[in-house]
């Protein structure tokens, strides 16, 4: 689960750092005409995606910036932008070697 | 050793190219949907697709904790009901779940945590659940190992005991249910992915397996962490939800030290001694989504501070055992439970975080009435994903700080 984050300012940082803010979803939607389903989707609702995903990222305990990387969160690893968008989810593999 | 052989819970069988239930993802939610079905509404030509082999997410990995003092009105009910099924399953299976109503004391380290202690069990109370707000003294009583003294970095103001909780063997559920479902003529396949769903005139009418197609009217998801990527991978819907992996570890067995299941919110910590002697504790989730069930010093060593300091006698003791599973966590820290609302025949049991365990046997059992009469039974309608847009969230965190994956 390590995981390190690069941030436009600091480098390549310890995840710890940082807070995860979220997928990346667009912009805020439009106050005027907004409807509750449009808003919700844009508060609350993800596609938890396990493959890479583009999301933000608030250097917390560093500069205080907030910035986009992706990342695949099958491997926790972060991901050079991909040149296209990646396949549908692969997901559930590895066998655990422990149950408790 | 999973595949070979004759499967424990009765005859290998074919994969037939249609069923009229099929159900995703071979965890308890699906083991109990699946018995429910068959013992009281008589469906039982249902095939339960998994991945990996049954019991291989959440029903395996979780800590085993089970418990009926949630805090709000919609869930104690679900939850109580849950818990009070564990000792008539294991009639009913006819097979020894172990469950051990050791009773959960949860530790409260200030007094505004007693004051919201009070309100969730004034709630409990309402609905008929035992629990009772404890001092520190009568919580040392209970467990003589407790650190009450002021010196540590939480000291512990009182607790909140609720004697019918407890322990029920996870594994056993699994078997229990996988044999109790395939008696009655459900059909368990391992080693089969679920690939696409499909559907015609705007309902359910296939789902595409890694070993072929299978033509069904119904389809329930509740693949636990799984869950919510699958559906937005098959079916395009967005849930409020959160993955991320929460990781749990044993100690090397000891005498008889804990009688009861010690939870802390505040040191992020809960643990009880197995039937083994191991002290069996988890942590709080990892901070940011991933479905990597990897482990990590960083929570060894947080387990380790915070066991040492409420259970001094546990210092030097050493971890033999850490895994990893997946939790999916909503803002609300309650479930989704909905059905033929999206699209006609498709169901869904997801958002559970980390309460799939606990809550399995009463959602089998009202999940199976729902598809079996396509109608919504109340015990379910608050669950409806409708009320994230309608926003009517339910509280079952008391104050949310922040709105972060992990709340």
């Amino acid at each position: 689960m390590a995981l390190t984050i690069t941030c436009p300012i600091c480098g390549k940082r310890n995840g710890y750092e940082f807070k995860f803010g979220g997928e990346e979803k667009g912009p805020r939607p439009d106050e005027k005409d907004l409807t509750p389903t449009a808003w919700c989707e844009y508060v609350h609702m993800n596609k938890c995606v396990a493959g890479v995903q583009e999301e933000w990222w608030f250097h917390k305990d560093g500069c205080g910036s907030w910035f986009k990387i992706h990342r695949d969160t099958t491997t926790n690893l972060e991901m050079e932008v991909p040149k296209v968008k990646h396949p549908a989810a692969k997901i559930g593999g590895g066998k655990s070697d422990e149950q408790a | 050793m999973f595949l070979k052989n004759k499967p424990m819970w009765g005859k290998k069988t074919k994969l037939k190219s249609s069923y009229d239930v099929v159900i995703i993802g071979g965890g308890l939610h699906s083991l109990a949907t699946a018995y429910y079905l068959a013992k009281e509404h008589g469906v039982t030509d249902i095939a339960i697709i998994e991945k990996n082999y049954i019991g291989f997410g959440g029903a395996g990995r979780n800590t085993a904790i089970v418990r009926a003092n949630q805090r709000t009105q919609h869930n104690v009910p679900l939850y109580k009901e849950a818990l009070d099924l564990w000792p008539v399953l294991t009639k009913e299976l006819d097979y020894n779940l172990m469950f051990n109503n050791c009773g959960n004391l949860n530790l409260m380290h200030s007094e505004a945590a007693m004051k919201a202690a009070r309100m969730t069990i004034a709630t409990a109370q309402f609905h008929g659940v035992e629990s009772h707000l404890i001092d520190a003294k009568e919580a040392k009583e209970l467990v003589p190992a407790l650190n009450i003294s002021e010196d540590i970095t939480f000291p512990i103001h009182g607790a909140m005991f609720h004697p019918p909780g407890g322990v029920v063997r996870h594994d056993a559920v699994v078997w229990g249910l996988a044999k109790g479902a395939a008696k009655k003529g459900v059909e368990i396949h391992q080693q089969t992915e679920a690939l696409d769903i499909g559907t015609k005139n705007g309902r359910i009418s296939s789902v595409t397996t890694s070993r072929g197609v299978i033509n069904t009217n119904q389809v329930l998801i509740s693949a636990g962490g799984y869950s919510a990527a699958l559906i937005y991978d098959m079916m395009g819907i967005k849930l409020p939800i959160s993955v991320l992996t929460i990781q749990a570890m044993v100690t090397q067995p000891l005498k008889p030290v804990l009688d009861h299941v010690v939870s802390s919110g505040a040191y992020h910590c809960y643990a009880n001694q197995t039937l083994k002697g191991e002290i069996a504790t988890g942590a709080h989730m990892d901070p940011w989504p991933n479905y990597t069930t990897l482990n990590t010093a960083h929570y060894i060593k947080h387990q380790a501070e915070a066991l040492s300091e409420f259970l001094p006698c546990l210092r030097g003791v050493r971890f033999m055992r850490i895994w990893g599973g997946l939790a999916d966590m909503t803002p609300d820290m309650a479930p989704i439970m909905d059905g033929n609302e999206q699209i006609e025949g498709f169901f869904m049991d997801c958002g559970w975080g980390y309460f799939g365990f606990k809550s399995c046997s009463a959602v089998g059992k009202y999940m199976a009435q729902f598809m079996a009469t396509d109608q919504c039974p109340d015990m379910l309608k608050p669950f409806a994903l409708k009320r994230y847009e309608e926003h009517k969230l339910m509280g079952e965190t008391a104050a949310l700080v922040n709105y972060s994956p992990d709340n």
